[in-house]
């Protein structure tokens, strides 16, 4: 019975998965869920399985300083077998706190912190007993003792004067240090002492018969005599046998002195019952927060009367009625829950699990992986399925219960995890090498299609029930900000919050080589219309490198000629698919054009052609609409407009040859203006941003004042900047022609002979 | 052993403590040292002992351990002007465990005054037990509030008792590790700290037992780390042996247990499974060594028990039985459903097993006998014997009054002689120890037999004097 009640910190195996081991939890807190299900938050115990690899050495060295200190001598007797299984035995400590339904409970087991006194054989010899030394943090990947420290020096010790001589005398007054308030020496006796308790109840009695708001408040004999004997009377009773030298008849009298009988009265009895309920109303909006319950209620009373009345108004009734009531609502908090075994009938085991090859028949010849029996009741597989290893029932129930198998395994298990073998000891071999792969479908199911992060250490977000990873930490502190609206201070006084800069795609000639190469690979077709699907950068580079190798320099240029296919015309083809018709067009006299000449005018032309440039192009008026562009604020040849522009410019899906794409009028100037950044001989003064972004990979390339390339990510963009006028720019400006200022408004690389200084007015906005 | 001697006790309390409010969900409640102030009053026991209202601790007397800023940083703080202190607030560790509540200063003052005061009271041998309730503050810091503790009245009394005895023992029976006092006396030999607490995964995560001091101090700081579901049984059968070895070798002149309530069964931050008369036999048997004892608070977040648990040690130390059925009082109903003074233990496991409880007393045994046996403490341990069979006779004698004058005059020779053979000859006991300790240092192997001749050296130090002890120790 006792073995299946489960009750808050009882340490317990659960089982999230029907292939791995089980997990070790310690029970936080149950809770009942509306739907009458139980809900236990606990915290997590990790294996060493459970470690990533980078820990694991660390793990093992720890264990090794661990085996040197350690003076028992029954640590060296260990054979390699039983270190083997004393890795299964040590656990890792975590912070880290999650709900499971309380039903995935398969027992408990025993965590305690290994003390270097003990022998690590007495947690082997007893089933389901675990130790950790060490605490794991997920979020941070650390591993670290958990001890406090003494510190040492003169800063934390205490100064230690020498014991007084004989003699010496210690010059302070003590009467000063205390004050007598009792003394059992005296000549009352016990009964005495009673006797004149009872006395100053009963003057208490009277003396709330005579006072009226009492006699109020106590409108019964009973109650004046309960309110008279609360200890304020006691004390103020004991405190007047002191005071008159234990002098019972100087006592007595000074009960009832000429002003009227002593009246003693605690908070309980001072309170009316305005402020009482008045008290209780506060209670109920702000809690226990009494100095606001002052402040706000009761201003009239000191805080501590109002603490000394809270904690006797806790003994009434109207307080024992409130706590009945939030006794109710912590029902769904539980103690303790009752789990019973848990026995998955043979048949579903056979079907879930799988006897090998789906039949009760093992296979012949494989016998079990751990121990090497031959004979179970029941197999289970166990491993990367296409290897089809197997245990016998006794050692899948330590590998479901210590995450290893018994004896280390012979066998290497291929794969992609032999790299790690060499670094562990010996004793510790092969079956966690097995690991990986499962912790990656367990923890990581959200990096796992890219088995390279396993090493790499990607910043996680810490809030519980988040844990969304990100490469970048100042990504990371952006998610904080729009997800969760905390502020994480980096290093950098930069705001979090930024806008998102335009960006544009800048293909290399290598790109370009590429999308010619891998063609069948990069399916750009297929990705142009599914945007959103991911492609396989590493496997197109690595293809590319591959058909690049043999070929020559020559080659690979005239990879980078554009061709242009000769489709023929659009009117050609319609045409030609009308023709390839068996029978004559028809075309119906309303679809046949009208002749130019027959096409009625109208009398007003409201948008007359502007006339033509020898060019054949079309000349328009120009329009100073915008007055702004004579206003401070964006003074060409400066950087700023340089900045502005930029944010405009997305020409998103544009590819490498963009510069030759010019058909359109309307684009033309951007084009021109993005390839000279490109190129990075254009000359523009101010810092220019240039991000390449191939699906989902962002890049920024920074060409700053001294032309260098910086990479930063796009999240780092520049700073916003805007110009700030001063009397000198402002006179500096008026010195400008108007043709001069639209010039520079249209090349704003241009530098400004006139303008001296001007870059120093750029201000960053932080 | 139910003493009949009566002790004579002091007792500080100061009617302000139970108004102090650490803040809204806090579960440390000065409010518990008022409860069991209630209760002794009712129980009869208030009158059997000397009632002090302590003094308010000056600054000046608070700067004897803390540092000067620190205490000026808690004189001025308050909740209306913690905004200007931020950074003196972080670096004093004040605002989330240990917050600023009103009346802080007046509260640290009350406790350190009942401390201090009540060490000069042993001092001038004004008493035999000195209880301080609202004292017990062991995890505050030089510089530093911790663990709901601002200002260390126990290392602010050690200090004082430090005056008149050459060595006083610290004992800490809270469920968190003593790590104030362990701190403040780390390095120097003439305070041992002994601390019982739970270890692993719990605040404030020091008192391995590797920690065992350091320089001049190294083996005089005693760590006893325990895990989950301590009961009554387990604890006296590590407490016993511990205290005893420790009073054989260190032969402290005065004691200090600092009686945190948290290791008691069902304590809202405890994890162990105390009884208030599991936790009593530690007073008890301490008290039994007949030294100057001061009793202090500490822990304690349950506090209809925290308050039964101290009524019930006051009235051991006092050696009057009181009823099991609590007397009524302003707070009775905080007893229910049972009202008694007595609570039974829960059905949680025990994690401390006898083997790991016996490995612990083992290492720690080793370490004891690290401890140097000067010559100057040779010749104490038989004064010592001296005044324990006296006050044999002073129980036969007068059970009920304070010990006559001239058993207290003895009791002063005895402590001056201490006090002058260690004085005598230019730090002559510091030489002695390192003379034992080059012998030591190695461990003591059987097979050697010049370590063989050592040990058996020791056991005759250990031995000689003092046969019974050694014995039951054994």
């Amino acid at each position: 019975m006792t073995a299946n009640m489960y009750r808050v910190g009882d340490y317990v195996y659960f089982e999230a998965t029907s292939t791995n081991p089980y997990q070790i939890r310690r029970i936080e807190e149950l809770n009942k869920t509306p739907n009458g299900n139980v809900e236990a938050k606990v915290m997590c115990f990790f294996r060493r399985r459970d470690l990533p690899t980078s820990l694991v050495s660390l793990a093992d060295k720890h264990q090794g300083a661990l085996d040197i200190e350690g003076e028992n001598s029954d640590r060296e007797d260990l054979s390699s077998k039983q270190r083997h299984q004393l890795t299964h035995r040590e656990l890792f400590l975590s912070r880290q706190v999650e709900t499971l339904p309380a039903t995935l409970i398969r027992g408990k087991c025993s965590v305690t912190l290994l003390n270097e006194t003990e022998s690590l054989l007495s947690y082997l010899n007893k089933d389901d007993t675990f130790f950790y030394c060490l605490v794991f943090d997920p979020s941070q990947r650390t591993l670290l003792a958990d001890k406090g420290e003494i510190r040492v020096g003169p800063k934390y010790q205490a100064e230690i004067l020498p014991k007084l001589k004989e003699g010496d005398i210690d010059p302070r007054k003590f009467e000063l240090m205390e004050s007598l308030m009792w003394t059992p020496e005296h000549n009352l006796t016990d009964k005495q002492i009673d006797q004149f308790l009872v006395t100053s109840r009963s003057v208490g009695t009277f003396a709330r018969a005579l006072d009226c708001s009492s006699s109020v408040k106590q409108p019964s004999l009973h109650m004046s005599a309960q309110a008279a004997s609360r200890d304020i009377t006691l004390f103020h009773a004991m405190d007047t046998l002191h005071k008159h030298g234990y002098n019972l008849s100087e006592a007595h009298s000074s009960l009832v002195p000429s002003t009227g009988p002593v009246l003693c009265r605690d908070e309980m009895e001072e309170w009316s019952a305005f402020e009482a309920n008045l008290f209780e109303e506060a209670l109920e909006k702000y809690g226990k927060d009494f100095t606001d319950i002052r402040q706000d209620f009761l201003p009239w009373k000191t805080l501590k009367n109002i603490i000394e009345y809270y904690y006797m108004w806790k003994t009434t009734d109207r307080y024992v009625q409130q706590k009945r009531v939030k006794a109710v609502e912590a029902e769904s908090k539980l103690k303790q829950v009752y789990i019973p075994n848990y026995n998955k009938p043979a048949g579903t085991l056979n079907n879930n699990k799988g006897i090998l090859n789906g039949t009760t028949e093992p296979c012949i010849g494989k016998p079990c992986e751990s121990c090497g029996a031959t004979a179970s009741q029941q197999w289970y597989s166990w491993g990367p399925s296409h290897m089809q290893y197997k245990l016998c029932q006794g050692c899948w129930n330590y590998w479901k219960k210590y995450g290893g198998l018994r004896v280390p395994m012979a066998k290497i298990v291929p794969g992609e995890n032999e790299i790690d073998l060499p670094k562990k000891k010996s004793g510790s071999l092969s079956d966690e090498a097995i690991s990986p792969t499962i912790l990656v479908l367990n923890m990581q199911t959200k990096t796992e299609r890219i088995p390279s992060s396993l090493s790499h250490r990607p910043h996680r977000c810490s809030i519980i029930g988040c844990a969304r990873e990100f490469k970048v930490k100042a990504q990371l502190a952006r998610h904080y900000a729009t997800a969760h609206g905390l502020a994480v201070r980096a290093g950098s006084p930069r705001p979090i919050m930024k806008t998102r800069t335009a960006f544009y795609l800048a293909t290399t000639p290598l790109t370009r080589i590429a999308r010619r190469l891998c063609r069948n690979l990069l399916m750009s077709r297929h990705a142009a219309r599914s945007p959103f699907w991911t492609i396989n950068v590493p496997a197109i580079k690595q293809e590319c490198q591959a058909s690049i190798a043999g070929k020559s320099m020559v080659e690979l240029r005239s990879l980078l000629v554009y061709k242009r296919k000769d489709r023929g015309s659009v009117t050609n083809i319609a045409t030609q698919l009308g023709l390839a018709r068996n029978h004559e067009l028809i075309v119906p006299d309303w679809l046949s054009p009208t002749p130019p000449d027959h096409i009625p005018r109208s009398e007003r032309i409201a948008f007359p052609k502007p006339p033509k440039a020898p060019d054949g192009s079309l000349l328009y008026e120009r329009i100073p609409n915008k007055p702004e562009i004579e206003k401070p604020g964006i003074l060409p040849s400066t950087p700023i407009s340089g900045t502005k522009r930029k944010h405009c410019e997305e020409v998103n899906g544009v590819d490498g040859s963009l510069g030759v794409h010019d058909g359109i009028q309307a684009s033309k100037r951007l084009s021109r203006d993005v390839l000279s950044s490109g190129g990075g001989g254009g000359g523009p003064i101010g810092p220019r941003t240039v991000i390449n972004h191939l699906n989902g990979k962002a890049r920024v390339a920074t060409m700053s004042r001294t032309g260098r390339k910086q990479v930063i990510s796009w999240m780092d963009a520049p700073d916003d900047v805007y110009f700030k006028s001063t009397t000198i720019t402002k006179k500096v400006r008026k010195q400008l022609t108007a043709v001069q200022l639209r010039r520079a408004a249209r090349k704003p690389w241009r530098k400004l002979s006139l303008v001296k200084g001007m870059e120093d007015m750029i201000v960053v906005l932080e | 052993m139910t003493t009949a001697v009566k002790k004579k006790v002091c007792y500080y309390y100061d009617s302000d403590i139970g108004n102090y409010y650490y803040g809204q969900g806090h579960p440390m409640k000065p409010h518990r040292i008022r409860m069991t102030h209630n209760l002794l009053l009712n129980y009869g026991l208030y009158r059997k002992m000397e009632i002090y209202r302590p003094h308010k601790a000056t600054a000046e007397e608070m700067t004897k351990f803390h540092s000067d800023e620190y205490i000026r940083f808690l004189r001025s703080i308050r909740p209306d002007n913690m905004s200007e202190y931020n950074k003196q607030m972080q670096r004093f560790n004040v605002g989330e465990d240990c917050p600023v509540f009103d009346g802080l200063y007046e509260f640290c003052q009350l406790s350190g005054g009942g401390s201090v005061a009540a060490a000069v009271k042993l001092n001038k041998q004004a008493a035999d037990i000195c209880i301080n309730w609202g004292g017990g503050l062991h995890h505050a810091k030089k510089s530093e509030a911790s663990g709901f503790c601002y200002v260390n009245d126990i290392v602010l009394g050690i200090l004082e008792l430090l005056k008149y005895h050459q060595r006083v023992l610290y004992i800490d029976i809270d469920v968190h590790h003593g790590d104030g006092v362990e701190e403040a006396f780390y390095t120097t030999d003439r305070v041992m700290t002994v601390s019982f607490h739970k270890y692993g995964e719990y605040f404030p995560g020091t008192g391995d037992l590797r920690d065992i001091g350091a320089g001049k101090g190294k083996y005089y700081a005693v760590n006893i780390p325990l895990r989950d579901g301590m009961d009554d049984d387990s604890y006296e059968s590590i407490f016993v042996p511990i205290i005893t070895k420790v009073m054989e070798t260190f032969q402290p002149n005065a004691v200090v247990l600092q009686c945190g309530a948290d290791s008691l069964t069902g304590d809202r931050l405890g994890c162990f499974n105390l009884t208030v008369k599991g936790h009593g036999k530690c007073v008890e048997f301490v008290k039994k060594y007949n030294l100057p004892f001061l009793m202090v608070g500490g822990g304690g977040y349950t506090i209809r028990n925290v308050s039964r648990c101290w009524t019930y040690e006051t009235s051991v130390a006092l050696g009057t039985e009181i009823a099991n059925e609590l007397p009524y009082n302003d707070y009775f109903e905080y007893f229910g459903p049972d009202f008694k003074l007595h609570i039974s233990p829960s059905n949680m496991a025990n994690q401390n097993t006898p083997e790991y409880l016996e490995k612990i007393k083992t290492r720690l045994f080793e370490n004891l006998r690290m401890l140097p046996h000067a010559p100057g403490v040779q010749v104490q341990s038989i004064p010592e014997d001296g005044v324990n069979d006296e006050s044999e006779d002073e129980e036969k004698a007068n059970p009920d009054e304070r010990l006559p004058e001239s058993i207290q005059d003895k009791r002063i020779t005895g402590d001056n002689e201490f006090s002058e053979s260690e004085d005598e000859g230019e730090g002559g006991r510091r030489d002695h120890r390192n003379y034992n300790k080059q012998r030591k240092r190695p461990r003591l192997d059987p097979n050697d037999p010049a370590d063989a001749k050592v040990k058996e050296e020791e056991k005759m130090q250990c031995d000689e004097p003092n046969p019974k002890t050694s014995s039951t120790s054994a």
